[in-house]
């Protein structure tokens, strides 16, 4: 893509994340979002006096955040880290100016950044966290937050008393389809929301293979529970995040089921998990994740009396109305002295299939949204003031997920903490 | 000011029944009229334990059987009829399980209420059993002082009692299953019942709906065909309906000449034609 093309999309990725943030209502329920893309849309048209990025962890994931960084107007990445060399030398070419250190702390001590990615396993977040707090920078961390939810509230509590902003990594909240979807659903269009029904399925081990110079809990760090709690704090997060964000509230308890059904391979972690969130009101979210069929993907189904939004599909779908009975209008025709012919004889019992009306699309676009991310970080960190409203949701999003984690341990319904940390 | 019109509905039969009545009748019509239909819903059903599961067993075994419940036993005195005015296309002892076997194979006194099978057999009543409710509930509506009403038994069973009213016939569109968009044949009712029967379209597709068997060599019926019977009773419009979709074309011919305004059979394979040319589609 040449510098013209990307400005030109980078231009109408913008004008539909404020044009979905426009509506009533919508500058509080996603005021991140409205704050990151009226800053964007004012930015400069070139980089001058970037935030300076210290990135923590090159692996995969590292690696497309670099590349997102390098899109945004605000943003520059000057220095990477991993302790696994061959991360590094991959990084290096998104990056090809940055100082490369193969310790955190080095990359802390040498100064000249002015926060840090954090793109490591997740039991290594609240420490790395707390180092660059300590150190005076700010931080933007992957999700989930941390591998306990007391680390979770940590992490705020050290942002807070550093005077720092902590920013995760959801990029759902800035992606321009959600944001038009709950906008959509805010208006009432698809009546009163009641249920998500959201998954993750993939088929594939989620293993990676170990090189002869690293160890499997190096690389497959998400597959043990002392480093992960695997699908849910790896995939799950991102769901709960949604349900929590267009149900309006967070979960009055979970209960769920866990097991390593498929892929008896060593892993600690389950490979199937069955959830359900009970929200006030009788709302629920339930939620599924496995690894051994893909059919069904990743989709939040959100469901309304009047319609179903489908954000991953970019659909929105209206409830098909009940068919009027033939009868039922014999009935009104003679109560107001009219006489016409009764269609009748048609089936009565009709399968009750999936429907498969096509819906409306909700807008798509090209998927730069973790760029937006960037671009609304590095504002807060020029104005020393947090995107408003997201840390909120990342942390409880990161709450749920390991609720679920425990409600499934301990085979019993886990009740929402009451002592989480305010924000 | 107005007709007065009341409307019961509720689940029996495996369907949907609703049943309106205009004008005069004693306040309990409709809730005798429903007892009626779920009377027979009782007395029929093989879905459930029943007096016709266990005749069944009875017959099954090869045992003779008195039946002493009242409506099977004026059940099966209206299925003899039907069976003969149908040619014996109507046979509810029509079974794939037992190749051959049909209501021939039964002998039945009516007036010791009787019954015996000389080889094992079962009865389904099928979509007779849904005509048959529809007399009994009109019954009841007319002793309950009843003249104008209109009986659906999912839609595809209809009874009507007296004129419409608004007066004259109740006039009906028989929709062609296979293209929601056009009709098959109008009919206007005066005190009569309609039997609508397919293989093709949605309601086919129930889970728990039979195959529709051909009597004359066991097979399930398999072409695309709907079929239209008016008849005085429901239980004999359904019997109709039934024998026109087995018949074969010589059959078919015999019956729909009988009373070619009341029964028709539409031909749903040359799907391409327009259906409400409805002199081609009619069976030669």
């Amino acid at each position: 893509m040449t510098d013209k093309d990307f400005n030109l999309s980078r231009r109408s990725f913008i004008d539909r994340v404020l044009t979905a943030t426009a509506g009533a209502g919508m500058a509080t329920a996603a005021p991140w979002a409205v704050s990151a893309a009226s800053a964007a849309a004012g930015a400069e048209p070139v980089k001058s006096n970037p935030v300076r990025l210290g990135v923590i962890g090159t692996g995969d994931r590292g690696r497309a955040l670099i590349q997102n960084i390098a899109k945004s107007r605000n943003c520059t990445v000057v220095a990477i880290c991993d302790s696994y060399a061959p991360n590094l030398v991959k990084a290096q070419q998104w990056a090809p100016t940055a100082r490369r250190f193969a310790d955190h702390r080095e990359m802390l001590d040498a100064r000249g950044i002015d926060a840090v990615v954090i793109a490591t396993p997740l039991d290594t977040h609240a420490k790395l966290c707390f180092d660059a707090f300590d150190a005076g920078l700010h931080v933007w961390c992957e999700k989930a937050m941390a591998r306990t939810i007391a680390d979770c509230g940590a992490m705020i509590t050290h942002a807070k008393a550093a005077g720092k902003i902590l920013q995760i990594g959801h990029q759902r909240m800035f992606h321009p389809t959600y944001l038009n979807a709950l906008k959509r659903a805010r208006a009432g269009e698809i009546g009163t929301l009641t249920q998500i029904r959201a998954s993750w399925h993939r088929n594939n081990a989620w293993r990676r293979a170990v090189p002869a110079d690293a160890n499997d809990r190096q690389i497959n760090w998400r597959l043990y529970r002392d480093r992960s709690a695997g699908l849910m704090t790896e995939l799950a997060t991102h769901q709960l995040q949604v349900g929590n964000w267009f149900l309006d509230a967070v979960p009055t308890r979970v209960i769920g089921s866990g097991s390593i059904c498929f892929w008896k391979d060593g892993r600690e972690v389950y490979d199937h998990v069955a959830l359900i969130y009970e929200y006030s009101g009788g709302r629920k979210l339930i939620y599924t994740s496995l690894l051994n069929n893909a059919r069904y993907g990743c989709e939040e189904q959100i469901q309304g009396s009047k319609g179903t939004i489908e954000p991953e599909l970019g659909r929105i779908y209206q409830e098909v109305p009940a068919k009027v009975l033939a009868l039922q209008r014999m009935h009104k025709d003679v109560a107001r002295g009219h006489k016409r012919t009764v269609p009748i004889g048609g089936a009565t019992w009709f399968p009750e299939l999936p429907v498969t009306t096509p819906g409306e699309s909700l807008g798509w676009g090209e998927y730069d949204e973790t760029m937006l991310q960037f671009e609304g970080f590095g504002e807060a960190v020029r104005a020393g003031k947090p995107l408003p409203g997201l840390l909120r949701q990342a942390y409880q999003a990161s709450v749920a997920s390991l609720l679920g984690e425990q409600a499934m341990d301990q085979n019993q319904a886990m009740t929402w903490p009451t002592n989480l940390v305010a924000i | 000011m107005g007709i007065a019109a009341r409307v019961e509905r509720f689940v029996a039969m495996g369907t949907r029944i609703e049943l309106h009545v205009f004008g005069v009748g004693s306040e309990d019509a409709l809730v005798a009229a429903r007892r009626a239909i779920e009377g027979v819903d009782d007395a029929l059903t093989i879905h459930r334990p029943s007096p016709t599961t266990a005749l069944n067993d009875e017959l099954l075994a090869g045992h003779s059987v008195a039946i002493d419940d009242p409506v099977l036993a004026e059940a099966l005195i209206a299925i003899d009829a039907a069976h003969a005015l149908t040619e014996g296309l109507f046979d509810p002892a029509a079974d794939r399980r037992f190749a051959g076997a049909g209501w021939g194979d039964l002998v039945f006194d009516r007036s010791s209420a009787r019954i015996a099978a000389t080889r094992p057999l079962a009865l389904d009543f099928g979509g007779f059993g849904k005509g048959f409710a529809l007399d009994r509930a009109c019954a009841a509506l007319r002793d309950a002082g009843v003249v104008c009403a209109c009986l659906s038994a999912g839609e595809s069973s209809i009874a009507v009692i007296g004129e419409h009213p608004l007066g004259g016939g109740w006039p009906f569109a028989i929709p062609d299953p296979s293209r929601t968009d056009a009709v098959l044949v109008e009919v206007e009712l005066v005190d009569e019942a309609l039997s609508i029967s397919t293989t093709v379209g949605a309601g086919t597709q129930a889970p728990e709906r039979a195959a529709m068997i051909r009597p004359t060599d066991g097979g399930i019926v398999t072409a695309a065909r709907c079929t239209v019977a008016i008849d005085r009773t429901g239980g004999a419009a359904e019997a109709m309906s039934t024998a026109l979709l087995v018949a074969d074309a010589a059959r078919a011919r015999r019956l729909l000449d009988a009373a070619p305004a009341q029964r028709f059979l539409y031909d749903l394979s040359k799907a391409a034609a327009r259906t409400d040319d409805t002199a081609r589609m009619q069976a030669a």
